[in-house]
């Protein structure tokens, strides 16, 4: 079987900076895969990359999505593909409505969208009530699920996600990755990257960690999720000594 | 042996320095050659006013056909400055400027593009004969060598006033005209007629240029209840005011210069309006049986580029250069501007296709007498109303 | 009383003049929202789609209902062109560097009509006498001035529903407010931009068309309108439609007010005093909403 989404070797540069170093990368249908890593690690780079949202870019490698080549492809025929993105600072169109942002995202079907936009409110029952209302009154939180179920609309086979937890307050971070895996249970396949590792390693089956824009752990999440150093840099669960610039100082991450 | 090294001292100069030490002394004129030039709108919104300066185009074309004047050939150098005094300038300059210079100017279409050049021109001692324009700048005060043809709009104003009120009996006349030059000339020899007839305009209407929505000063004119309307404007504010005015259900007798006397167009571009319209003409008419016209008017279909018509400015066009001609040919073969200007001095009462024309010394204002003539309720048939008659 | 008895004829020969502003301001606003480019050959494009249709009455003999829809097809092309071969051809463009190209639009679409057609104004023949009207109320209403309030106000009303109700309009709101994001959408947003421009041309053709037999058809035909059409559109905030549409009337409405009782020299200046007193009191316009679009 091949993978829905396949990375190999993938360049990416932004003007003299190479961003991604050769990123290669798997995903079969079916499951959540998380990436983890740092400010600038090439999270958000990765997936732009994805979407062909950065011109003349990947300078090289390959990416197939179902086993067809979508390097150089324009950014809406990929989105037509099947692959919906979820930008980080969720993008919602501020000036439409929450229903209008909805029928913008199912924008390149011709079929009848009804039962889609009944399956969005009952994921997110309070777009239901805010339906008519413009999505730049929405809070942060409900901008979030609006995004969410904006990209959905497009009945997506890949769902990928940048930062969904960013600047939400812990209780609608964990609403929101509860309703992710409902999705996910729906049929989705979702890639999300997340700085909020403890969260994303809660939800995902498989998770990977960036550094310097190459991949450098690959597993189960339960896995990633016992690395000491991932413990140690990524959840923030330290050993004896409490002063974390000592003991980054004093131990190195065996990766580097 | 002196001229030779006169000759040589020149080469040396027009080596050495650069354009503006030699361009005093361009004077135009070759062995065989006689460079002049015109300005005239080919685009834009007074681009009718154009065909003037091809109808001076074809009597240069028809004068070298016939082997030129006094062994030279004359050389026409045209340019279309689209009415913008700014394009005039330096269209003008360009040519005064550069080898071999421009002996005269032939004619130019406009008082604004004219006045622009006017100083440049005249203390170059460049002459010019009859700009397309009836302004009294061109004659105050008297310039050596400058020489008018078209009458002055003013005068025709006064004679289209006067025959509103002597001959048609209106009482209140409207004045609407263009906020320029041309519009002003004719809106100061109205008022002064009708101050001389004892009577005050019904009101006093001005338009811009760049205006296009008429209907406030056709209402205005309306609401004045002027009998009839003196309308001074450009062409196409002529065809915008006919058309608001139908639209208002205004129709007074309009009366209107020499500039929008080109009947069929008028008849043309007003969409069949423009009927009943008395207009002063400073030519003959364009059809008329007389022996000046008549030959232009048989040259015209081998000369003519495919497009024209037999129309007036085209005919000015002709009727304005032709004393420069008369001119040239009185100066001999010995051409100089000053040989050039005193023969200039020396024609009286030549008659082409314009009224006659006479200059003298201090006397520049070629021609004075116009005419005033009425199309008919179809707009397509000309009546002459007045002889040639000359306001003073 | 007199002074103000032709208040009611002035006020309707302001909305039949801004009728045609508002057209042309919602013209440019189209391609404003979609774009972000201030098309300066809007009215230019319209002067040649008037031009077209003349040619077909005129010169093919075609009847007038038959050459509207040809011209304004025309102008669809013509808009469409313009986007596809100019605009998108500018790599990573300045917003001056767009008013430019636009500007060399102008000056193509000018120059070609001034050598096709000449400078000489032209008839535009239509079907209905300027002297036919009705009169109500004492206001003197010519059946081509009616016509153009109607057909200016159901263009903007088709306008509005296709903006609002259709999902090619919610792909040009969409684009509008957030192109990449659109573009994540699966929208085409290169093609929506081109539709714009033929939207705006066609729009801006129907003013052409209107002011064509109302003046004359010339190649500066529709710099006056244009300009006035651009104030209207700033008057009410560049990138809004309803502002777009009452910044027309407005400006139709105050000049003619000017020009009856003020000054018939000065009253062109009307909209562009507008202008800078709007900029100066309020720069978003009369009805542009605030919203801080994310680049």
């Amino acid at each position: 079987m091949t993978a829905l989404l396949a990375l190999a070797n993938v360049d990416t540069y932004y003007g003299p900076i190479q961003a991604l170093r050769g990123a290669s990368l798997a995903i079969d249908a079916g499951g959540i895969v998380a990436v983890l890593g740092a400010n600038g690690a090439g999270k958000t780079t990765l997936l732009k990359t994805v979407m062909g949202l950065l011109d003349d870019q990947p300078d090289k490698g390959s990416i197939d999505f179902d086993g067809a080549s979508i390097v150089g492809a324009q950014t809406e025929e990929i989105a037509r593909r099947g692959i919906a993105y979820v930008p980080e600072g969720r993008e919602v169109f501020r000036e439409l409505t929450v229903l209008e942002n909805l029928q913008a995202g199912a924008f390149s079907r011709r079929d009848d969208t009804a039962a889609d936009l009944a399956r969005m409110f009952g994921y997110f029952p309070r777009l239901m009530e805010r339906r008519d209302q413009s999505a730049g009154t929405l809070s942060g939180g409900e901008q979030q699920m609006l995004a969410i179920a904006r990209a959905l609309m497009s009945r997506p086979r890949l769902l990928m996600l940048d930062e969904p937890s960013l600047g939400l307050s812990p209780l609608l971070v964990q609403e929101i990755f509860a309703i992710l895996r409902t999705i996910n249970g729906d049929g989705v396949t979702i890639f999300l990257v997340e700085q909020n590792a403890r969260m994303a390693l809660s939800v995902a089956d498989r998770a990977l960690v960036m550094e310097h824009g190459r991949f450098v752990l690959d597993g189960s999440a339960a896995e990633i999720a016992a690395d000491p150093d991932v413990q140690e840099f990524y959840l923030g669960i330290a050993g004896e000594e409490s002063v974390k610039g000592y003991r980054r100082y004093r131990r190195k991450k065996r990766w580097r | 042996m002196l001229k030779k090294l006169g000759n040589i001292a020149a080469l040396a100069a027009s080596l050495w320095l650069p354009l503006s030490a030699s361009a005093a002394e361009l004077t135009g004129v070759t062995d065989t050659e006689i460079h002049i030039a015109q300005w005239g709108p080919q685009t834009g919104p007074a681009a009718p006013w154009g065909s003037v300066a091809r109808g001076t185009g074809m009597l240069f074309q028809m004068i070298n056909d016939a082997g030129g004047i006094h062994g030279r050939k004359i050389v026409y150098h045209m340019f279309d400055d689209q009415y913008n005094p700014a394009k005039t300038v330096a269209g003008v300059k360009e040519l005064v400027e550069k080898e071999p210079g421009i002996f005269a100017i032939a004619s130019g279409v406009g008082t604004s593009p004219g006045l622009a050049v006017k100083d440049y021109l005249m203390e170059r001692g460049i002459p010019w004969v009859g700009p397309a324009a009836g302004s009294l700048h061109w004659i105050t005060p008297p310039q050596k060598a400058l020489f008018a043809v078209y009458p002055l709009y003013a005068d025709e104003a006064k004679l289209l006033v006067r025959h509103l009120v002597e001959k048609e009996g209106k009482k209140k006349i409207a004045i609407f005209y263009a906020s320029d030059e041309y519009g002003e000339n004719g809106h100061r020899g109205a008022v002064a007629e009708l101050q001389r007839l004892g009577l005050t305009p019904a009101i006093e209407v001005s338009v811009n240029q760049a205006d296009r929505d008429l209907k406030s000063h056709l209402l205005k004119l309306k609401e004045s209840g002027a009998d009839a309307v003196l309308m001074w404007v450009n062409p196409t504010h002529a065809v915008i005011t006919l058309k608001t005015a139908a639209a208002l259900q205004f129709s007074p007798q309009w009366a209107t210069s020499s500039t929008l006397s080109d009947v069929p167009l008028m008849q043309t571009i007003t969409g069949g309006l423009w009927k009943n319209i008395i207009f002063a003409s400073f030519s003959e008419l364009p059809d008329a049986d007389v022996p000046t016209v008549t030959k232009y008017r048989a040259a015209f279909p081998k000369y003519a580029q495919q497009g024209e018509r037999w129309g007036v400015f085209f005919m000015a066009g002709i009727g304005f250069v032709e004393p420069m001609v008369e001119g040239l040919r009185r100066a001999g073969r010995n051409l100089t501007r000053e040989s050039f200007i005193a023969a200039m001095e020396s024609i009286r009462d030549y008659k082409g296709v314009m009224g006659a024309i006479s200059y003298g010394p201090g006397q520049r204002q070629g021609q004075r007498a116009v005419f005033l003539a009425r199309t008919d309720d179809t707009g397509t048939k000309v009546t002459q109303l007045t002889p040639w008659t000359e306001v003073k | 009383m007199e002074f103000l008895g032709a208040l009611p004829q002035v006020m309707f020969s302001g909305i039949a003049a801004g009728a045609v502003y508002a057209l042309l301001a919602l013209a440019m606003v189209i391609i404003y929202r979609t774009t972000e480019v201030l098309n300066f050959a809007q009215g230019d494009m319209a002067m040649m789609t008037t031009y077209v249709a003349l040619a077909m009455i005129v010169g093919s003999g075609l009847p007038l209902y038959a050459a509207v829809p040809l011209a304004l097809a025309f102008a669809a092309g013509l808009g469409a062109f313009a986007e596809f071969a100019c605009l998108r051809r500018a790599k990573e463009p300045s917003v001056l560097g767009l008013i430019i190209i636009t500007l060399g639009i102008e000056m193509i679409v000018f120059g070609f009509a001034s050598w096709k057609w000449g400078g000489e104004p032209r008839d535009m023949p239509i079907p209905l006498s300027p002297y036919d009207g009705i009169t109500a109320g004492g206001v003197i209403m010519s059946y081509l001035e009616l016509i153009t309030i109607a057909v200016a106000a159901l263009t903007i009303g088709a306008l509005f529903l296709f903006l609002n109700r259709s999902k090619a309009g919610l792909a040009m709101r969409a684009t509008q407010q957030n192109r990449a994001v659109a573009r994540l959408m699966g929208i085409r947003v290169r093609r929506v931009e081109m539709f714009a421009w033929a939207l705006a041309a066609v729009v801006g053709g129907i003013a052409g068309l209107l002011v064509g037999p109302a003046t004359t058809v010339e190649p500066y035909m529709m710099w006056e309108p244009m300009m006035k059409g651009f104030a209207a559109a700033v008057l009410g905030g560049m990138t809004s439609l309803p502002g777009a549409a009452l910044g027309g009337a407005i400006i139709g409405i105050v000049e003619n007010l000017f020009g009856y009782y003020v000054s018939t020299a000065f009253k062109s200046v009307v909209p562009f005093a507008a202008i800078l007193l709007m900029l100066t009191v309020k720069p978003s316009g009369l009805l542009a909403r605030h919203y801080v679009k994310k680049v």
